[in-house]
């Protein structure tokens, strides 16, 4: 029982990962209906603009300039680094995207690819290839609940992953953007003819989803602290599994998806023979999607895509 | 000529168009006998006028790559390829355009057999002579060769039909690790397998049924995506392809006679460029009959409108089963030719590297085209190793030349164009574009 | 289109006119370095390159290489392989048949060693891989090197090491499946271990998958299942996150690694959670003496950093290959001959002194060398603990 905990508390830490690069993803994939493979890089640039305002800031607070306790330091830096993310973001989608709106999807998919590889390479080519120590801003002190071990840290990942979804979850559902955002994924062919501007809200979008992909970034990176400028690549394609999983255009679909492939590989790994551990996930995925062909909340309509 | 050319000089300049005009009466075998002739030029005299030009050796890739390292060597490298290649084959072409559109108008009268068997021996020959010149040269053409094949058969799955699949290295290394299986089961004496159970010499003779097992193989894995495909499509569908890879490549590093994470070595020398080439002609020709048949106007039918196709008489199911049983039957053959030509392979060559690879090479050359299959591998291949020079940095041209590519053409370089051998190989002469 | 023909004129003219900056009519000898500078292990390339920069610097300081009275410029060649099978095959060929050196050091990893092995083998080039653990590498290949240990000899080092130091009778592993170095030396370290403790003394054998970070499913059933001590062949990337998950998960015993930890990044990515754990390698950097102390400060001083395993073994595997080119007493400047010979040289050393120490070359092309048990110190240093001979 407490192994089973145990590994329930790991599979949440995990879990709120994949759900909040999964976000980030659904985020552009259910309203401009595009796969956005730049997205697994740009959770990576979020975490490295991270560890540069976390230094930068630790630094000051150092010098005495700006006397801060840690805990205010990474709350800046996770703020500062959305903030900076979300300009990568629309970025990207000024550069990549948006000359490719009429273009089949898949186009847009190659240039995301593209992009992504850019970001590595570009990361590569500026910082070198040592990888990087993210500073620990919180000092990790271990509880023993009756065997099982939770850290302060696993705690406050998860929580501020949470408050994160809900405050996205709000942001959709109350506000006048949220209500535009929604309509275009709805129709957005119609939509503009509405008066609903096309290009602010495409920006707006990528905006958010990688200013998410950067929070992701940061609390990744305080969770295991190593940095490298490959660690987006996978993360990237599994977010995408997870935000179609979830079905298209549905936050609590892909929020779900993402907790659900946590809780599949934790426990697969820690129940079954590790080695086959990728073996069994993805066959429970694609098991899933034989006999739910739509996602979770998807609706079977939205599937006859053009491509 | 005003009206002919008139409306396609609207975009182009005028300098283009009467480059066109000064090579438009070159038919295809002239320039493939131009080509053969630049080649052989180069084998004679190459040494020569590559010293002569101050450049070490013979430049092994149009000069890219010697350029790129000596900057100062670059006019060197320019001259040597303006005189070898472009001035050779126009010069050769112009003067044979003549007597060849007089064979061509012949030829199209035979069986059309016997003018495509004299094209491909020409092209052969000339990748013979070329590739003679420096191994290099003849790995990269091999695994060129190997990546139209890849390219072609995710055409038929992500251009022909339509959806976004995945699946690709999966099915190469099923195919891959098919063939090698088997032949190094056979032929070699080896840690995994043991001795070997049959003479080596009888090695290319089961090479090819070793390719086949490991195209069947590839197909029947690729029924574990066939079988969703009749309820999911479009995303749904893209991420099982996806589960599909990860799954293979997870089953490979946990069979432990099958090498594990440590893969597979010393499968036997046997993919040289002639047997590459044969596979790549039979899989081009049959590709593209299997398109332009009935099945392949079913596969649009059914990327266009499913209900529609449906509704006239198109069986879906049928459609779309055997268009990913043929893709991975021909990925699986390329897989298992890659395997033979860098006679090693392990899972991780065939992750979400290689997935992104065959991706763009698909896209960059033209969706729903045979053409396009062919000019997107040929030319990122290339690419990239021309490019080899500028390490990191070739990492960040690349993808900016596809983003420009896919921007200012998003199906592709050459989309949507069929492929037709006898248009392709037809005389053309001056009159009719003079009309 | 006279203009054409004008354009080509202009061409050749200019191609001619500068035709002299090509011009070299020195001796040369090229060495080739297969590298994996962009992909996976970026900073294996790094250090790969800048072993043989200095190694450069070093010959051309002396003026050139001498071999047989004669004086030969030297001139390294680096070629980026992305830390992909197919392309470490392109770039040993591409050494080979286009640059022409005489001999070729990497590629690192087995999965670009063993390919690129296959080609300079067929193509009678001697190669040195100073990294790759695989025998596969450089089984029945008579042209192909390696410059470390390999696991059957590294897994029971450790293992004895541990019974002897701690006397335990229960160990975990933890490895990675999708990576043949890991996998290969976890194996062989069950198999010691249980040959020292009896069938079972394994009590947990977890696995993940390259390119993971989260441990702590395998971690917690390897807590769970009594393990007295933590074996985990990873590279330093890893290591860092998995000794810090389970101290978080409550891990309180030694954990112990091989020569994949050998990197200064090690303590630098792990911090002092990896304070006062053990593992074998191949030098010290900590405390050492002559030769490999002034390479590493020199190393220190030029690139910011002390140099990882990779960069003394990239090192050292110069040095052996500068060594058989002085020993083949004369090049006669046919390649074919020369790589030969050079291959015949490279067999019959005897005995080489590396930094990374003393070794002698079995008839595979596999070295004979000490294993060396480091301590990462209170200070983050590694200190020499105890020397492992075969």
């Amino acid at each position: 029982m407490q192994l089973f905990f145990q590994n329930l508390i790991n599979a949440l830490q995990w879990g709120s990962f994949y759900a909040l690069i999964a976000l980030g993803y659904s985020m552009v994939y259910g309203i401009l209906m595009l796969f956005n493979f730049a997205h697994g890089d740009i959770f990576m640039v979020g975490a490295y603009i991270g560890f540069g305002v976390a230094t930068g800031l630790t630094a000051l607070a150092a010098m005495g300039a700006l006397a801060l306790p840690n805990w205010v330091i990474l709350v800046l830096t996770i703020l500062i680094s959305m903030f900076l993310t979300s300009f990568v973001g629309m970025l990207v989608e000024r550069i990549g995207y948006r000359p490719l709106r009429e273009a089949p999807r898949a186009s847009a998919a190659i240039t995301g690819l593209m992009i992504g590889i850019i970001l590595e390479t570009g990361n590569l080519a500026i910082l070198g290839a040592q990888r990087i120590r993210f500073p620990s801003l919180i000092k990790s002190t271990t509880y023993d609940l009756g065997g099982v071990f939770v850290t302060n840290k696993k705690i406050m990942i998860v929580v501020v992953s949470l408050v994160l979804m809900l405050a996205l979850n709000e942001f959709i559902r109350r506000t006048r953007w949220g209500m535009a955002m929604r309509a275009m994924a709805f129709d957005y062919v119609v939509i503009p003819l509405m008066g609903v501007p096309l290009n602010t809200i495409a920006s707006l979008t990528f905006a958010l989803g990688s200013g998410l992909a950067a929070a992701a970034g940061i609390l990744f990176a305080i969770a295991y602290p190593v940095l490298d400028p490959y660690i987006g690549i996978i993360y990237g394609w599994k977010a995408f599994v997870a935000a179609i999983l979830g079905g298209r255009g549905s936050i609590k679909g892909a929020c779900l998806a993402g907790f659900l492939l946590g809780f599949i590989e934790i426990f697969v790994g820690a129940y079954m023979p590790s080695t086959v551990r990728d073996l069994i996930a993805y066959s429970i995925i694609l098991l899933i999607l034989v006999f739910r062909p739509h996602g979770f909340f998807g609706e079977p309509h939205s599937a006859k895509l053009r491509l | 000529m005003v009206e002919k050319n008139g409306a396609s000089s609207i975009d182009t300049p005028k300098r283009f168009v009467r480059l066109r005009q000064f090579l438009g009466d070159i038919p295809l075998l002239a320039w493939l006998f131009g080509g053969l002739i630049s080649v052989l030029v180069e084998t004679q005299v190459g040494d020569a006028l590559a010293s002569l030009l101050g450049l070490p050796k013979v430049p092994v890739l149009f000069g890219c790559v010697l350029a790129l390292k000596h900057p100062l060597l670059l006019p060197g490298a320019l001259a040597y390829v303006s005189v070898i290649y472009i001035a050779t084959i126009v010069l050769v072409g112009k003067i044979t355009a003549r007597p060849f559109n007089l064979l061509a108008e012949k030829m199209i009268q035979w069986p059309i057999v016997i003018p495509v068997a004299i094209h491909l021996i020409t092209l052969y020959a000339i990748m013979h002579v070329w590739s003679d010149i420096s191994l290099y040269r003849e790995l990269t053409l091999k695994l060129t060769l190997i990546a139209i094949m890849l390219t072609l058969s995710l055409n038929i799955i992500n251009g022909y039909m339509g959806e976004f699949s995945c699946s690709h290295p999966g099915f190469m290394s099923l195919g891959a690790y098919g063939a090698s299986a088997i032949m190094v089961l056979f032929f070699v004496n080896d840690r995994l397998f043991g001795k070997a159970l049959l003479p080596e010499a009888l090695g290319p003779f089961f090479f090819p049924i070793a390719l086949i097992l490991g195209g069947v193989a590839a197909a029947l894995g690729a029924l574990l995506i066939a079988i969703p495909s009749f309820k999911t499509r479009g995303d749904y569908l893209a991420i099982i392809s996806l589960a599909f890879m990860f799954i293979v490549k997870s089953l490979f590093e946990n069979l432990q006679f099958m090498g594990g994470a440590r893969g597979i070595k010393g499968q036997p020398d046997l993919a040289n460029l002639p047997t590459v080439f044969i596979w790549l002609v039979i899989c081009v020709w049959v590709i593209n009959n299997f398109v332009r048949s009935t099945m392949g106007k079913a596969l649009n039918a059914v990327r266009d409108d499913e209900m529609a196709a449906e509704a006239m008489t198109v069986n879906t199911r049928r459609t779309k089963m055997v268009a990913f049983l043929f893709a991975a039957f021909w990925a699986g053959v390329a897989g298992g030719l890659f395997a033979h030509t860098v006679r090693f392979i392990n899972p991780n060559t065939f992750g979400v590297q290689r997935l992104a690879e065959v991706l763009a090479m698909v896209y960059f050359g033209g969706l729903n085209s045979v053409y396009g299959s062919i000019v997107g591998a040929v030319s990122l291949n290339l690419l990239s190793e021309m490019l080899r020079p500028l390490a990191l940095f070739k990492w960040i041209i690349i993808p900016l030349l596809l983003i420009l590519i896919m921007i200012y053409r998003p199906t592709g370089l050459v989309a949507f164009k069929e492929f037709d051998v006898r248009k392709l190989i037809q005389p053309k002469h001056k009159s009719e574009k003079e009309v | 289109m006279r203009k054409g023909f004008l354009v080509l004129v202009a061409i050749l003219v200019l191609g001619l006119a500068l035709a002299p900056c090509g011009w070299t009519a020195q001796k040369t000898i090229k060495i080739g370095i297969n590298a994996p500078i962009t992909g996976d292990i970026p900073k294996v390339g790094e250090g790969s390159k800048y072993a043989a920069e200095m190694w450069l610097e070093d010959i051309n300081a002396a003026g050139g290489l001498e071999v047989g009275g004669v004086k030969y410029n030297v001139e390294v060649v680096v070629e980026d392989n992305e830390s992909k099978p197919e392309s470490a095959a392109k770039a040993a060929t591409k050494l080979i048949t286009e640059d022409e050196v005489l001999a070729i050091v990497g590629p690192q990893a087995s999965s670009q060693a063993i390919p690129a092995g296959e080609m300079a083998n067929n193509y009678g080039t001697p190669m040195i891989s100073p990294w790759s653990t695989n025998p596969d590498t450089t089984k029945d290949r008579p042209f192909v090197f390696r410059g470390c240990f390999l696991d059957p000899f590294q897994g029971p080092v450790v293992a004895n090491f541990i019974k002897e130091e701690f006397g335990f009778t229960k160990a975990a592993v933890l490895y990675d499946v999708a990576s043949d170095y890991p996998k290969g030396l976890a194996e062989v370290f069950k198999e010691a271990w249980e040959k020292n403790n009896g069938p079972g003394s394994v009590v947990a054998f977890e696995s993940f998958t390259t390119k993971d970070a989260d441990f702590s499913s395998q971690l917690t059933n390897i807590i769970n299942s009594g393990a007295q001590v933590l074996f985990t062949p990873q590279y330093y990337n890893e290591v860092a996150l998995i000794v810090q998950q389970a101290h978080e998960l409550g891990w309180k015993n030694p954990i112990v690694g091989s020569d994949s930890w050998g990197s200064a990044e090690t303590v630098k990515l792990c911090g002092e959670d990896c304070y006062g754990l053990f593992f074998s390698t191949h030098y010290a950097s900590a405390g050492a003496t002559g030769a490999t102390k002034a390479f590493i400060e020199r190393y220190n001083k030029k690139y910011g950093y002390v140099p990882d395993d990779v960069g003394a073994l990239t090192w050292d595997a110069l040095r052996i290959v500068q060594a058989a080119i002085e020993g083949t007493g004369g090049l006669s400047g046919d390649l074919k001959k020369d790589r030969e010979k050079v291959k015949d040289a490279l067999a019959g050393i005897k005995e080489f002194a590396g930094i990374t120490g003393k070794m002698t070359f079995t008839p595979d092309g596999d070295p004979i060398k000490c294993a060396v048990i480091v301590r990462i110190s209170d200070k983050g240093e590694f200190e020499f603990f105890k020397s492992v001979c075969p």
